[in-house]
């Protein structure tokens, strides 16, 4: 079973939880929570299992926090790992785009929509909004709310 | 000129954001050393429209036109994907019926977006015919989802809980033609296309994709099935009513633009078995769920739904905090991922070749964009 391999890899690695989700309310088989410096060895431990990223992204969740948010998946076998790892404001997470080709879109993206810095990060700039933005559109304390509009 | 190295420095070279072969308005900046490809990189964000701060900004109802907007060519696919994202977080369960009647019209929406991909890809090829004749049959399936959802385009059919208008006999009836019509008309399009010799040499063994690419960009639809991973989510992670039909993954083996050409074309025809199944098993009873409340208010709680677009895997994911609108939505697009891998897979071609890379990526601009 792969999620049992997964776990496994991830056992070395003392995150603050991995344990089994609920699929069928979530749609994840495995949760794990972890500090964003521990990004690039969760990467990494499931590159080695075969695991594509899905998809990355982050989560306003409070005046003092972001969340950023990893889906991977497997070609071969149905398994979803959700990770979450939370991110004191403002600060920088590590990249994972040295490990998945694909995430250096995804973390250009977060960057783009959030401002966050993915330290490492070989061509951190925007990616949808025009270059001369000053602005990040994803920020709960961004000014174009329903009010105001 | 067409040789490298004849001059001492490389040159710039903008393909799009107006160009015909890039479907839209994306801009691909090629480093050219004479006529072969030294870097490229995609430039994206003109058809930026910001989706998922709107859907900050709005109740769940609210956003469920958007979704019709983002990925034009096969818009039902997206309609359902958020359906089933929000009726999973709801815990609302769908009628049999409406599941039938929503498989239906999605993979009749799926041929239209392959029609419109072999045609306008076989245009940027250099084959002209061919786009007049998906563009003939295109036209019979806009007419007979025309005739349930009301548009011929940016669909809005799919509620939370079922679909809100029934199959009639007439669309049937067609549906059942259409399915007849088509199935003759493939030797048609073996004769135009599959074996002809210009299209094959242009398609052959360019732009190879790798397994190992894959994972590392986490390509999926046809992208992937063209290098040979039989992964669609209608099988391996099965929604809806799929797993009720009997039905193929057709894969390639070389991961070549012509595997992928293919892999689509042999897409359809499974489309055409999963829609004449469901019109055979189509069940009775009623086609939206009882109780769905009006005011949409989720507990807590996140939710990730995955289905398949015809161009790969729509990921909805939704963060509720209770509220009537939803927390943060992130859309998960197949065409970003494919469209990342465009840089690596165009260097050391010719520039002709990128167009036939770019092509067979079958990018819709507005969904990479969001």
């Amino acid at each position: 079973m792969l999620s049992e391999k997964i776990q496994k890899a991830l056992a070395p690695l003392n995150l603050e939880k991995v344990a089994a989700g609920d699929y069928s309310k979530t749609g994840y088989h495995l949760e794990a929570a972890a500090q964003p410096g521990q990004m690039p060895a969760v990467a990494q431990a499931l590159l080695d299992t075969g695991c594509f990223l899905e998809s990355l992204t982050a989560v306003d969740s409070s005046r003092e926090s972001f969340t950023l948010v990893y889906h991977f998946a497997n070609f071969y076998e149905l398994c979803r790992t959700v990770v979450h790892a939370p991110l004191a404001k403002p600060a920088a997470a590590p990249t994972i785009s040295h490990i998945y080709a694909g995430a250096d879109w995804y973390e250009r993206e977060v960057y783009d929509l959030y401002g966050i810095r993915f330290a490492g990060h070989p061509n951190l700039k925007r990616l949808l909004l025009p270059e001369d933005a000053d602005f990040h559109p994803l920020l709960k304390d961004f000014g174009a709310t329903q009010e105001n509009v | 000129m067409f040789e490298r190295g004849l001059e001492e420095k490389t040159f710039w070279l903008n393909l799009g954001p107006q160009h015909p072969s890039t479907h839209g308005v994306l801009r691909v900046l090629l480093e050219m050393d004479g006529e072969y490809i030294v870097t490229a990189e995609p430039v994206i964000g003109y058809g930026h429209r910001g989706h998922e701060h709107m859907a900050e900004n709005r109740n769940y109802q609210q956003f469920l036109p958007n979704m019709g907007r983002v990925d034009y060519l096969h818009a039902l696919a997206f309609n359902q994907g958020y359906c089933m994202a929000v009726e999973k977080l709801m815990g609302i369960k769908v009628p049999e019926r409406a599941e039938y009647i929503r498989v239906i019209t999605a993979e009749m929406n799926r041929l239209t977006s392959h029609f419109l991909w072999v045609g306008a890809y076989l245009m940027d090829l250099g084959a002209f015919t061919p786009f007049l004749y998906c563009f003939d049959d295109r036209e019979h399936l806009l007419d007979l989802l025309d005739r349930i959802t009301g548009s011929r385009l940016t669909y809005c059919f799919y509620r939370f809980g079922g679909v809100p208008v029934d199959l009639d006999e007439e669309f049937i009836a067609g549906t059942r033609a259409f399915i007849k019509r088509l199935r003759s008309r493939w030797p048609d399009y073996d004769n135009l296309v599959t074996k002809n010799i210009i299209f094959i040499k242009r398609t052959k063994d360019v732009g190879v994709i790798t397994k190992e690419q894959c994972v590392q960009y986490g390509l999926t639809g046809p992208m992937v099935r063209g290098s040979g991973i039989a992964y669609d989510i209608r099988k391996s992670e099965p929604y809806s009513a799929y797993p009720e039909f009997d039905f193929e993954i057709p894969i390639g083996d070389n991961g070549d633009v012509y595997d992928r050409y293919i892999v689509r074309i042999r897409e359809m025809e499974q489309s055409l078995r999963i829609m004449e199944q469901a019109l055979n098993k189509l069940p009775e009873g009623p086609i939206m769920a009882e109780k769905v409340p009006k005011r949409l208010k989720p507990a807590a709680g996140e939710v990730y739904q995955a289905v398949e677009t015809a161009r790969g895997e729509f990921g909805c994911y939704i963060v509720s905090q209770g509220d009537i609108k939803p927390y943060r939505i992130k859309l998960r697009v197949p065409s970003f991922a494919n469209l990342s891998i465009l840089p690596e897979a165009s260097v050391d071609n010719l520039v002709a070749d990128v167009v036939a890379i770019l092509g067979s990526i079958d990018v819709v601009v507005p969904e990479v964009d969001r």
